[in-house]
């Protein structure tokens, strides 16, 4: 049985339209130091040192762009580092430690700013010479094996262990060093879903070119069971097995359970270009170019009305969508870098496409009326729109220039666009009529108000243009300033401006009618429930003159916003073991048709830095900010109702009150906050670190309705060592927990009074939640080399636990509790605890081979009440689930990898 | 995977483990990063230093400029000299044939020795190129990639400025005073890549990598002269 309680939705009206409107954008100096460290095996050897510098600022400068590129992109940060699940740190577990250490000036490590140890580098190469060339790499091919619950989707998360052999790395590198000429290939296969191949050309202090291929997996169920044929298309269709919309939950419950599990996932193929250059020594220019393209199939919604409040009516489907679009990020611009000026000109733009604008499924329940001696049209196709394709773009120019005081001034202006203007799917995919006969016939006419033509309905005609034809343009401008008139002295300040204008509103006209609105829930939600009320949510959501008091919504949702961002701060090294700073920031937030059209954010931060001992250092930091605004209006939204159409009627009583006056929503509400960062770094011997670190975040609303507080508290400890370059270990452990309290009331009658504790928001409907999760996080890894055999051993441990506790003043406040929480004051806790452990030898076979082997275990226990009950079965009553939910589970791997120096 | 398939994988890498056979790490290279302080008996020193004075001179001050002034230096630097020239045993050296049969605690005892000796006094005349000098040393030419000698031989080229707390840092000479055609061979040696035995060779050899000819002895004759 599921355990189900729900409570009433937040009492906010739904932003909903019916083509989806939203916009789901994507988101060299000459100046040498001598330094006595080693060279490295990724620093090019060029016997010419400024072709070096020229090399390593060359490497900087793509790294940026590189970096540019990935922040185009919806999956920001996953091209900036090419490795994989087997190899996480793309190629540098494969090296092997250099004894001798970072530098000659000095044993053991050296230690960052903030007092933690560096990692012991890895060994230079040893190339091959090749005439005016020399090469060095590394191959490592290998056999995996895995067994216990493989199949599990959170053991296969974003990697495919495919059991056998395996191209674990291939890294090699030309270089030509007198002229820093350099090429590099680099590729690991684990599978075909799951494999990279990169190339690099170039030549130091002049061009390079970079061409790459990527391809990951991401499981999202390996249980699933689709009562639906056509899994991975747009058309989601019964098996003959099921009379779409005349089968009985027996039925259905029968075919799911025939149906063998399946795995549910989305691959990932990018590809991607990249050339930079030198035009000057001052200037370069550079031009990146990837693409992305998903395929497979998700678990997602299915919206046939809502069974809960009509047991035995209609359908709750968790149905399959169909993955299979396309990214492509593209990034060209202008650097300058002199003694005085830096300069930057770029473009990014970014287009997406998708091959479905939408998917279409079958229902194979009836909808029968609540009106007794009616009828229901024998609805049987839902749709789910796709996000739509849309346009970035975006140019920025960046002019920084040094000043006096040791300082640098820099401002930085874009102004961009992203757009959509895709093709708008019709309101409802069907045919004949929907509704409700209420003479008891499917016959279109006076007699029969609330039953409509599907032919008015399911033509792109029925909209009130064709396309979204929907922009947001954005600007910004950035000042920063910063001066450093003495050594212990540093003062900063900037100013931030913001824009995003919405260009354009949709309006849900039908001209084939005359009526405004969207057709709620595939038509279901007026097949069921008629608007004798006059009410939207007792309707198919349809306004026009002859319904007047109709109550839906018929205009898409404009947030142009705009938000001013000042800061001024200083860091002032007080003698020699103390260094306090201080910043106070403004942030005025002024959204359209929001709330609160002026939300203003004043804090001021305090830092303190000692280092009054050698093995300590210590920080801390402290915040408080308030957050005010200009008057608060519980209710903005009118205007995207028909309540503000000319014609509209109030009904007897006046509109029901849509929202409760006492609610303040969190991003606008006012509030109080302090913050408080503790973080010691003490270095007990020279080749150990121990940190301790404590956080507190307090946060209070000023919202009687709506979030009360939110607080977290945490605390980490970490101890590392590394005696040597083969030996280092380090132990970790992490503890934090957070309360967010809200507040809610349901809306027990439908009178117009907004108030709380008035006829619509009464106090019987007033409940609270208080979600508290804790967690608990632990480490540790040892490297260890015994002669010529190096040991690795590493465990991680996860502990994560989250649990709902609830009150309610009466029943009343619950829209549905019969399935027996109603004598609890909790949900049962949900938890995700995994614990992993890796040993690893690598052994030298002869000069240049080695062989890894090793041993992954993970363990993950998972317990999500949501999902309570599939197990005896997917189908409960009107409800279909496809994912069986995230499965506990034992899984090992195994690996034999060779790597030979090349 | 099938057990068969296991057990297959199994005995292959157990085979490979096996395989794996002891440990050949080469320790050809003297780290003075660690080292310790070292101790000996003066006294000792002085008995078997008879050989050491036809060169190095009597009180440890070389008559000849083509070889380093011993007194005042410090042991460490002095002792792990031994020891580079004993390992490296170069057959153009003649140091190779002085050490060849020194033992430990005679290289200790020597070194001790001599660090015990007053250092040779300075000559006091000034020449022409001191200010260029005393610039490259203390401030080092980045547009050149010279690092500045001064941090890990002290800005009056009197040893390292931590020479008092940790032995390491002895190892780095003293230079005030030394003989200029001594160092200018000891600089051009450590350019061309010829010493390479110690840690600190290697630090040398970066150092004097950019270092051209006129540089090194104008260095060289402002380090004779009293470095001021």
């Amino acid at each position: 049985m599921t355990i189900t309680i729900l409570f009433p939705s937040f009492p906010r009206r739904q932003v909903r339209t019916s083509g989806s409107l939203s916009l789901p954008f994507p988101a060299a100096s000459h100046a040498i130091t001598l330094s006595p460290s080693f060279p490295r095996k990724r620093e090019p050897p060029f016997s010419l040192r400024a072709n070096r510098q020229w090399i390593l600022a060359f490497a900087g400068m793509t790294a940026c762009l590189l970096g540019s590129l990935a922040h185009a992109d919806s999956g920001v940060g996953v091209d900036t580092w090419r490795g994989n699940k087997l190899d996480p740190n793309a190629g540098t577990q494969s090296e092997t430690p250099d004894e001798r250490g970072t530098t000659w000036l000095q044993p053991g490590q050296h230690r960052s700013p903030s007092g933690n140890l560096y990692l012991n580098p890895s060994e230079p190469p040893q190339p091959d010479e090749y005439g005016d060339w020399q090469g060095y790499g590394i191959l490592q091919l290998g056999l995996l094996g895995t067994g216990g619950d493989d199949n599990n989707a959170l053991w296969n998360r974003y990697v495919d262990w495919d059991s056998g052999l395996i191209l674990a790395l291939l890294d090699y590198t030309w270089e030509r060093p007198s002229d820093g000429t350099y090429a590099n290939v680099r590729a690991s296969r684990l599978s075909d879903d799951d494999q990279y191949y990169q190339a690099v050309f170039g030549r130091a202090g002049s061009y390079k070119i970079q061409a790459f291929i990527r391809d990951m997996p991401n499981v999202l169920s390996n249980n699933a069971r689709s009562i639906w044929n056509g899994v991975g298309s747009n058309t989601l269709t019964l098996p003959s097995s099921l009379t779409p919309g005349g089968s009985t939950p027996e039925q259905v419950a029968a075919v799911s359970a025939a149906t063998p599990e399946r795995t549910l996932k989305v691959k990932r193929e990018k590809q991607g270009l990249g050339y930079s250059m030198y035009l000057t020594p001052e200037w370069t220019a550079y031009a990146n170019a990837s693409d992305e393209e998903r395929s497979g199939a998700r678990p997602y919604g299915g919206p046939f009305f809502f069974n809960y409040a009509y047991p035995g009516d209609g359908g709750v489907l968790e149905t399959v969508k169909p993955i299979d679009d396309s990214t492509i990020n593209v990034n060209g611009g202008l650097r300058y870098a002199g003694a005085v000026w830096r300069m930057d000109f770029g473009y990014q733009g970014s287009f997406y496409r998708d091959r479905y604008t939408s998917y279409t499924y079958q229902t194979p329940f009836a909808l029968t009326p609540s009106i007794s001696n009616a009828i229901s049209a024998p609805l049987t196709t839902g749709q789910m729109s796709t996000e739509p394709d849309n346009n970035y773009n975006n140019l920025q120019a960046t002019f920084t220039r040094k000043i006096p005081w040791n300082g640098e001034l820099s401002l930085t202006g874009s102004v961009g666009r992203m757009s959509q203007n895709d093709r708008l799917i019709a309101p409802i995919d069907c045919q004949g009529v929907f509704g409700i006969g209420l003479n008891g016939s499917l016959q279109t006419g006076p007699q029969n108000p609330y039953l409509y033509n599907c032919a008015d309905w399911n033509t792109p005609n029925a909209l009130s243009r064709r396309n979204a034809d929907m922009s947001i343009d954005t600007s910004m401008l950035d000042a920063r300033i910063v001066l450093q008139p003495t050594s212990d002295l540093s003062v900063r300040g900037g100013f931030k401006f913001n824009r995003e204008d919405y260009r354009n509103t949709y309006l849900a006209y039908n001209p084939l009618t005359g009526q405004y609105g969207y057709i709620a829930e595939n038509g279901a939600q007026g097949t069921v429930v008629t608007g004798a009320n006059g009410s939207a949510e007792g309707g198919v959501g349809l306004w026009d003159p002859s319904n007047p008091s109709a109550i839906t919504r018929v205009l898409s949702l404009p947030l142009d916003q705009q938000t001013i961002d000042a800061n001024i701060g200083a860091d002032w090294k007080v003698g020699a073991h103390n260094t306090l700073g201080a910043t106070l920031d403004f942030l005025r937030d002024e959204p359209s048709h929001r709330e609160r059209s002026r939300a203003d954010d004043s804090s001021v931060k305090l830092t303190w830095i000692n280092r009054s001992f050698d093995w300590l250092t210590l920080r801390a930091n402290a915040t408080y900010l308030k957050q005010t605004g200009d008057n608060y209006n519980y209710d903005p939204y009118e205007f995207l109702y028909s309540t503000s159409l000319p014609g509209f009627l109030a009904p007897p009583g006046g509109v029901q009150a849509q929202s409760v006056d006492a609610l303040r929503l969190y991003d606008l509400a006012s509030r109080d906050e302090e913050k408080l960062d503790l973080i010691a770094t003490i270095a007990p011997r020279d080749d150990m670190t121990i940190s301790i670190s404590t956080r507190g975040d307090w946060n209070s609303y000023d919202a009687e309705i709506g979030r009360q507080g939110y607080n977290t508290l945490g605390a980490t400890l970490q101890w590392e060592w590394q005696p040597s370059p083969s030996t280092n270990a380090s132990l970790y452990y992490g503890y934090d927990r957070s309360k967010l309290r809200m507040a809610s009331v349901n809306d027990l009658g439908a009178a117009a009074d907004p108030t709380l504790g008035g006829g619509t928001y009464s106090n019987d409907g007033r409940w609270w939640t208080d979600d508290i999760q804790r967690n608990h996080s632990a480490g540790a890894t040892l490297t260890h080399t015994i002669g010529r055999v190096r040991l690795d051993a590493s465990w991680a441990y996860l502990d994560a636990q989250g649990t709902t506790r609830y009150r309610f003043a009466t029943p009343a406040a619950l829209a549905y509790f019969a399935d027996g929480f109603l004598n609890s004051n909790e949900f049962p806790p949900l938890a995700y605890r995994t614990n992993s452990l890796t040993l690893g030898l690598t052994i030298p076979l002869m000069r240049r081979v080695s062989m890894r082997l090793f041993d992954y275990y993970e363990r993950g226990h998972v317990s999500d009440w949501h999902y309570a009950g599939l197990a005896a079965g997917y189908v409960i009553d009107h409800r279909v689930y496809t994912d069986g939910g995230p499965q506990s589970y034992s899984a090992n791997l195994v690996g034999l990898l060779v790597s030979v120096e090349l | 995977m099938s057990a068969v398939r296991w057990i297959v994988v199994r005995s292959v890498l157990l085979g490979l483990l096996l395989m794996a056979t002891t440990a050949t790490v080469a320790a050809d290279l003297i780290d003075l990063r660690q080292i310790g302080a070292v101790t000996g008996d003066a006294a000792s020193g002085k008995a078997k230093a008879t050989a050491c004075m036809g060169c190095h001179g009597p009180a440890g001050v070389a008559p000849v400029p083509m070889f380093p002034n011993l007194a005042g230096q410090h042991s460490e630097y002095l002792y792990w000299s031994l020891v580079e020239f004993q390992r490296a045993a170069r057959a153009d050296s003649p140091m190779t044939a002085q050490v060849a049969k020194l033992g430990d605690a005679d290289m200790r005892d020597l070194a001790v020795y001599f660090a015990a000796l007053p250092p040779a006094g300075a000559e006091t005349k000034s020449a022409p190129s001191d200010a260029l000098a005393a610039a490259l040393f203390r401030n080092g030419d980045a547009a050149r990639g010279i690092p500045p000698c001064q941090g890990c031989h002290g800005a009056d080229a009197g040893g390292h400025p931590l020479a008092a707390d940790a032995a390491r840092y002895r190892a780095y000479p003293i230079l005030r005073g030394q003989h200029a055609p001594y160092l200018t061979q000891r600089l051009k040696d450590y350019r061309d890549g010829r010493l390479t035995e110690s840690s600190n060779d290697r630090i040398m050899r970066g150092v004097a990598h950019s270092l051209d000819d006129g540089s090194i002895e104008q260095i060289a004759s402002w380090l004779q002269v009293g470095a001021q």
